[in-house]
């Protein structure tokens, strides 16, 4: 059983991703003892699956790297993955969470040394390259996970690859009888860190996400670019495998739009600006990308690197909405069809690869939340007295880049440091 | 006084133009534009109608042939962003510019439009023979006997099929109560015209 | 503290006790390393092997501890043991996982293995225990300076948790930019109408707040000290002056609205019927909710233009060249002025970009839908013609040159200028352009220093060695330029809070003061148990300075990334230790080596280098030193040998905080010990630097160009010190580089130093 010590002094972190780490460790850091809860086997949420940063170019993981070393030296933080948050009673000072557990399989002697890995056959769809490859069905969920321990697929119960994982273990740290657990903890406030999720592409019919195999969202793009991506770093089409050298980036894919989502996603300009990097970063003046958008969004100091990539004879910009896109069955050639609305011209232009820069949309969207919140037209959290000690921490409350998705969970940390340091005033503790 | 980029044509629209009031709520992304199957064949796209409107070029926008071109199949409207009734919009443009008389003259869509109007609302039934008559020969006699020539087994193909009588070309069958009909379109109009007055 | 006793554990899991012959380990350990306990463990990380070594710290009085295992980034919780120095020998990642597995490398691994025990050894040999800093205190109270929307949040917001604050504003009234407002934007759902501003509220509720002193009309003329001390003089404009202690600084010195006198081909300055955004709020207020009059006669306002990106988004030099973020919106709203007074005034939004993110796009649809209407164009010009104004502009849409001739009012949406003070690093941009052959930036510092030239006012007033405000990022921004930790300025316990960061809007502006007056807290907190701020976060060593030995060189006072070093009353360095990082720069700086840590010094790591086993020239085992930053090199190679990715067995790595760290000393007894090639692995350096010690990658690539006399005087190849920028990501790479290097070394020969 898992034993959880909170008290009403406790903070609460839903969400494991950039957001909810600093939003923990921020408070950690002040002396505050906090839970922090993630439904995936690792922690690190959508930054860890980027390959690289608008507008530097650095590299998420790095950053990761050291919230993991401040999370390691820090024993105010307990964290629980594979956990999702599923009621929570009571109110400001004074909330009971219900936390379900769900089994991983593999215990804390898990050195993540691989045998497991070696010893099973069967694969699954790896959900941290957004399907785009396999992991084996006991896995490590990737090279940065923390924590660095295995998981094994729920498929693989009672089929012979259990029995050979556990052989495989030479530290009894498969443990095929594991069972979800439901556990009660207090907390005296609650921060939502619980992020945001990519538009479903397949709702934007003209764009044939779930009919054309080289029309991908930006999110998989990213894991293309990456090295430890399924291409191992290498940009080809899922179509045929081909190298993708002519790409077109097509903006506000679900955002700015009455028919999906009604609010600016912000990121995704940016998101593609820094993609046509990748493209360069690869093939050189062989690559080229085109960018098809209504507004480029590159605010404030963003807009050197949008200066720099206008500059870019490689890339193009066409102030167009595509109307639709068409993939030739023959040569997995994607033809996109509009009009540059400046002055009026319009195209059928062919690429390699289309890249939908996809729409953020709260992850809570459309989810049973386990408590009642209050929440704007798009679903993200707002800021309101009603919420009580419930606050909203990066994207789950507004659509947001990194820097500023941090900036909020800081900010939420103090928040939720205001209510139980009140708690602690009338405990007199 | 120039009129330029003064919003009284948008004004004008809003108020005489059916669903002319959407029309500021376009964002320029030129997706309708991109959509219309019609599309290459304009002058102008919708979303460049409704920047002209606002731009206040009230001449080119109501002697245009854009409105005219549609064909009502919506894909314009599906994909809005802003879910303007594009299809709508143009539609309610096409007739304030016929209200206003000012459509240049021999736009087939209009002159097929006022046809098929005036030939509806003479009996309630259209007259299929002189509606067919009355576009063939509507540049000339010689122009139209061409026009009949090449349409000759459509046409007899629908005499044969009972959707055409050559009779018709005296009289053809109407509504029951023809007067009752007439005051009818009379009223809608007098409301309409309430509504959306020309001037 | 008791005598050291040295304990050292070797583990035989995760294949290392098939791979390697695990009784030699320990016999390295026990008669080279000299350790005083050695035990082999087959699975040393599980609860019971934890528990043998916590048995031997509590029975054996284990002051030190050697772990031979996996690498220093895994199981970090289960050997977490925080009363002994505890030292890695990373044989899983850097030995058996790197290595191949086939009987031919079964030496070389091994001895790749003995190595690094003999490296941990030694290691751990030369750290002491941080103590933490007996002399830490702190003061639970905070700073704010600027009184603006920024400054208010942060105070009301550090107050509600618990905190004083004392608030200083150079004007006479709370309010700053906001209180200039007649009405802000929205700021919560519908968002759909101007709102009143938050300034009355905030400003009664600072009134009532006991926990908060306000300073009107004040500045701080002197601040000293570090987190947790910072000692503050604030003088008012009627002369007196208060101090006030404080444990740490919130910045929200707001911005300035770009000058529109720079703007004249927009027509400011020729026609009082230009206004820049300013100007609009003050003719609203004065309006108090009633018509605005045109301001050249009073007269009836019809129609209204703005123009964005006013002196902005400029790529000629001329103007700024960023995007303020926020004006956008501002236009809408100001058009709403116009349009809920009288639905009949014309107002267009001539725009290149709208950029609304967000909820932004609530704001636009509502402005459309009050008739303000909008178009993609590029203004060239407004000329006054009477009591109106004729604007000129290229409408990009109809690819038109169009002109609106009877505009009453053209707004100019100009953009945010930062309040940040003095650019500290001026002086030094300069001297690096110059190096680079550029003069201009020297021209530029030395105009700025003439006798009668306008100074940059400050807005601190530090009074640290290295200048009286926090360094600036780009145009002038005092932010961050870390992605992932937005707050981290370089001045420990100073947190910049709203547009002096980054142009932006009040909602950002307020959510930014309430993160930065969290971090401040945290800077007080920290500050009072000793500890380290980010990244090193928890960290209780500093800086130990041995007086004597220092020459007053004042490399350290200078490269200190975050201004931790000033100057005592004999000019010897004066360490604060609150604002110290650990980066370890000054002790890389120093070059009579009187600067470390009880926990990595020069000695923790010459040791190790010293403790390698070379052997002789004519073995063709050559030996290269690799020196690579903790944060990404180190966790590159770690998981390149997650990845199986095999690199050379001649190469010995050292992880170090930062290759700012690097003290050139550690080169020189590499050479000197007979190593063959050094290769240091740092972040990459430039404007965009990923560097987390900002400079530190960059001064080690300076120290290292200067190596070359050194290599000269030992008669030896410049090849054989060699730096490389390494990213995190690079898990193929970094192999690449050592396999490569190592081919470079085989090529040029072994080193003629071996055996001296």
């Amino acid at each position: 059983m898992t034993d959880i010590i909170a008290t009403n002094q406790t903070i609460l972190v839903v969400g494991g991703g950039i957001s909810g780490m600093t939003a923990a460790l921020e408070a950690a850091e002040c002396g505050k003892n906090v839970v922090l809860v993630e439904k995936n086997p690792a922690l690190g949420g959508r930054v860890s699956q980027l390959y690289r940063y608008f507008p530097k170019l650095c590299h998420p993981i790095c950053g990761l790297e050291i919230n993991q070393r401040r999370l390691k030296q820090n024993p105010r933080i307990r964290v629980l993955t594979m956990a999702e948050v599923t009621a929570i009673t009571g109110g400001e000072g004074d909330y009971t969470a219900t936390v379900k557990l769900a089994p991983r399989y593999v215990n804390e002697n898990c050195t993540a040394c691989g045998e497991c890995a070696k010893a099973v056959d069967a694969e699954v769809p790896d959900a941290f390259n957004y399907n785009l490859g396999k992991v084996k069905v006991a896995y490590l969920p990737n090279k940065m996970a923390y924590p660095q321990r295995y998981v094994l697929d729920p498929s693989i119960i009672g089929s012979a690859d259990a029995d050979k994982a556990k052989a495989a273990c030479k530290y009894g740290a498969i443990d095929l009888d594991m069972k979800e657990e439901s556990i009660q903890f207090k907390a005296g406030a609650v921060i939502w860190a619980t992020g945001w999720k990519p538009y479903d592409a397949a709702k934007i019919q003209p764009y044939g996400y779930d009919r054309y195999s080289n029309v991908i969202t930006s999110v998989e793009f990213e894991r293309l670019a990456d090295i430890h991506g399924p291409t191992k770093g290498k940009i080809l089409r899922p179509s045929d495998g081909k190298e993708a050298k002519n790409i077109a980036f097509i903006q506000c894919a679900g955002s700015r739009d009455e028919n999906h989502l009604r609010h600016c996603s912000r990121i995704c300009c940016m998101a593609s600006l820094k993609q046509t990097h990748y493209v360069r970063e690869a093939y050189g003046d062989a690559g080229k990308s085109t960018i098809y958008y209504i507004d480029i969004r590159a605010i404030d100091r963003f807009e050197d690197f949008y200066a720099k990539v206008w500059k870019d004879p490689n890339v193009n910009f066409i102030k167009s909405k595509v109307a639709k896109a068409v993939q030739d069955e023959k040569t997995g050639d994607v033809v996109l069809h509009g009009v540059n609305t400046e002055g009026y011209h319009r195209y059928a232009d062919s690429y390699d690869l289309v890249v939908l820069a996809i729409g953020m949309e709260p992850s809570v969207m459309g989810a049973n939340l386990p408590a009642e919140i209050v929440s704007d037209s798009s679903g993200f959290i707002e800021a309101d007295p009603a919420n009580h000690a419930f606050f909203g921490a990066g994207c789950a409350s507004n659509p947001l880049d990194v820097n500023r998705a941090v900036q909020s969970a800081t900010a939420s940390a103090l928040r939720a440091i205001q209510v139980v340091n009140r708690v602690a005033r009338v405990e007199g503790n | 006084m120039s009129d330029k980029y003064r919003n009284n044509f948008l004004r004008e629209v809003e108020e005489k133009v059916e669903e002319g009031h959407w029309v500021k709520m376009c964002m320029q992304c030129g997706v309708c534009a991109g959509s219309c199957p019609f599309g290459p064949h304009w002058a102008h796209p919708p979303q460049e109608i409704f920047m002209m409107i606002r731009a206040g070029k009230r001449e080119e926008v109501l002697t245009s042939d854009s409105m005219w071109m549609c064909t009502s199949c919506y894909n314009c409207i599906v994909r809005c962003p802003r879910k303007l009734p594009i299809t709508h919009i143009m539609h309610g443009l096409a007739n304030y510019a016929h209200r206003l008389g000012i459509v240049p003259k021999n736009q087939p869509t209009e002159h097929f439009a006022t046809l098929f109007w005036n030939n509806l609302a003479q009996t309630g039934r259209v007259n299929e023979l002189k509606l067919s008559l009355g576009i063939y020969f509507r540049d000339g006699f010689a122009q139209g006997v061409k026009n009949a020539m090449a349409m000759q087994s459509v046409g007899l193909g629908m005499v044969k099929a009972k959707r055409l009588n050559p009779m018709e070309l005296f009289g053809g069958h109407g509504v029951k109560d023809k007067s009752g009909f007439h005051a009818m379109l009379k009223k809608a109009r007098e409301i309409e015209d309430r509504r959306k007055p020309i001037a | 503290m008791a005598d050291m006793k040295v304990a050292a554990y070797i583990c035989q899991g995760c294949g290392l006790g098939d791979r390697l012959d695990t009784a030699a380990l320990a016999g390295v350990a026990k008669k080279e390393g000299k350790a005083a306990l050695v035990r082999e463990h087959a699975f040393l990380c599980n609860a019971e092997g934890v528990k043998m070594i916590r048995d031997d710290i509590s029975n054996e009085a284990v002051t030190h501890v050697m772990i031979g295992a996996c690498s220093r980034r895994a199981k970090t919780e289960a050997f977490g043991f925080t009363d002994v120095c505890v030292s890695r020998a990373n044989l899983r990642e850097g030995v058996i996982w790197c290595q191949p597995e086939t009987d031919e490398a079964r030496e070389t691994t091994q001895e790749m293995a003995e190595d690094y025990i003999r490296m941990g050894c030694a290691e751990v040999k030369k750290m002491t225990l941080p103590a933490g800093d007996p002399a830490a205190v702190t003061e639970r109270r905070l700073l704010v300076v600027g009184g603006g929307v920024s400054g208010m949040t942060a105070a009301l917001e550090a107050s509600k948790a618990g905190y004083q604050v004392a608030l200083v504003e150079k004007s006479g009234a709370l309010g700053g930019w906001a209180a200039k407002l007649h009405k802000r934007t929205p700021g919560k759902s519908p968002y759909a109408d101007p709102q009143d501003t938050p300034v009355a509220e905030m400003a009664a509720a600072i009134e009532a707040d006991a926990n908060i002193k306000v300073y009107l009309d004040a500045i701080t003329s002197k601040i000293g000290g570090a987190p947790g001390r910072f000692e503050v003089e604030i003088s008012t404009e009627s002369g007196s002056t208060a101090t006030e202690k404080v444990g740490a600084i919130v910045q929200a010195t707001g911005f300035s609205l770009y000058d529109a006198n720079n703007l004249p081909e927009l027509g400011y300055g020729k026609s009082a019927n230009v206004v820049d955004q300013a100007g609009l709020e003050a003719l609203a207020k004065a309006a108090g909710g009633g018509a605005i009059k045109r301001p050249s006669d009073g007269g009836e306002v019809k129609r209204v233009v703005f123009v964005q990106c006013a002196g902005q988004r400029d790529d000629t030099g001329k103007h700024l060249a960023y995007c303020s973020g926020s004006c956008c919106l501002t236009s809408v709203k100001q058009a709403m002025y116009f349009k809920d007074a009288n639905p009949d005034i014309d107002t267009v939004v001539i725009y290149s970009d709208l950029r609304m993110p967000g909820n932004g796009e609530d704001f636009y649809r509502s402005g459309q839908t009050k008739g303000v209407t909008f178009t993609k164009g590029k203004v060239s010009g407004v000329e006054a013609t009477g009591n109106q104004c004729k604007v000129n502009f290229h409408d990009v849409i109809l690819n038109d040159q169009a002109v609106i001739d009877d505009a009453d009012l053209v707004v100019l949406a100009t953009g945010q200028v930062p309040n940040s003070g003095v650019d500290i690093d001026t002086k030094l941009k300069a001297e690096i352009a110059a190096a680079g052959g550029d003069n201009s930036l020297m021209e530029a510092y030395n105009a700025s220093q003439a006798e009668g030239a306008v100074k940059p006012i400050s807005m601190l007033n530090l009074n640290y060695r290295q200048g009286p405000d926090v360094p600036q990022l780009k145009y002038g921004f005092t932010d961050s330029h870390f992605i992932c930790f937005p707050y981290e300025t370089r001045r420990t316990g100073i947190y910049a809070a709203g547009p002096v960061r980054r142009p932006m809007d009040m909602v950002q502006a307020m959510e930014d003061a309430t993160g930065a007056a969290m971090k401040a807290i945290q800077a007080i907190e920290n500050a009072g148990l000793g500890r380290a701020a980010h990244p090193r976060s928890g960290d209780l060593s500093y800086p130990i300075f041995r007086r004597e030995g220092c020459t007053q060189c004042k490399r350290c006072t200078v490269e200190c990334p975050f201004g931790a070093i000033d100057e005592d009353e004999q000019r010897f360095p004066l360490f604060n230790q609150a604002r110290c990082r650990r980066c370890g720069t000054c002790m890389g700086a120093c070059p009579v080596r009187v600067i470390s840590f009880e926990n990595y010094s020069v000695e923790t790591v010459g040791s190790q280098l010293k403790a390698v086993d070379v052997p002789d020239e004519f073995s063709e085992k050559p030996r290269i030193l690799v020196l690579a930053c903790e944060n990404d090199a180190y966790p590159a190679l770690d998981m390149a040998a997650m990845n199986r990715n095999v690199y050379s067995a001649f190469v010995r790595v050292i992880p170090v905080r930062c290759l700012g760290s690097v003290n050139t000393i550690w080169i020189n007894d590499a050479l000197s010990n007979g190593y063959d090639g050094v290769m240091m692995m740092g972040c990459k350096h430039g404007d965009d630097y990923q560097c987390h010690f900002v400079k530190g990658s960059e001064l080690a690539g300076i120290r290292m160009s200067k190596i070359g006399d050194t290599l000269k005087n030992m008669a030896l190849e410049e090849e054989r010190v060699s730096t490389f920028e390494v990213a995190i990501t690079d898990i193929e790479r970094v192999p690449q580089l050592i396999n490569d290097y190592a081919a470079l070394i085989q090529k040029i020969g072994m080193s003629p130093m071996k055996g001296f």
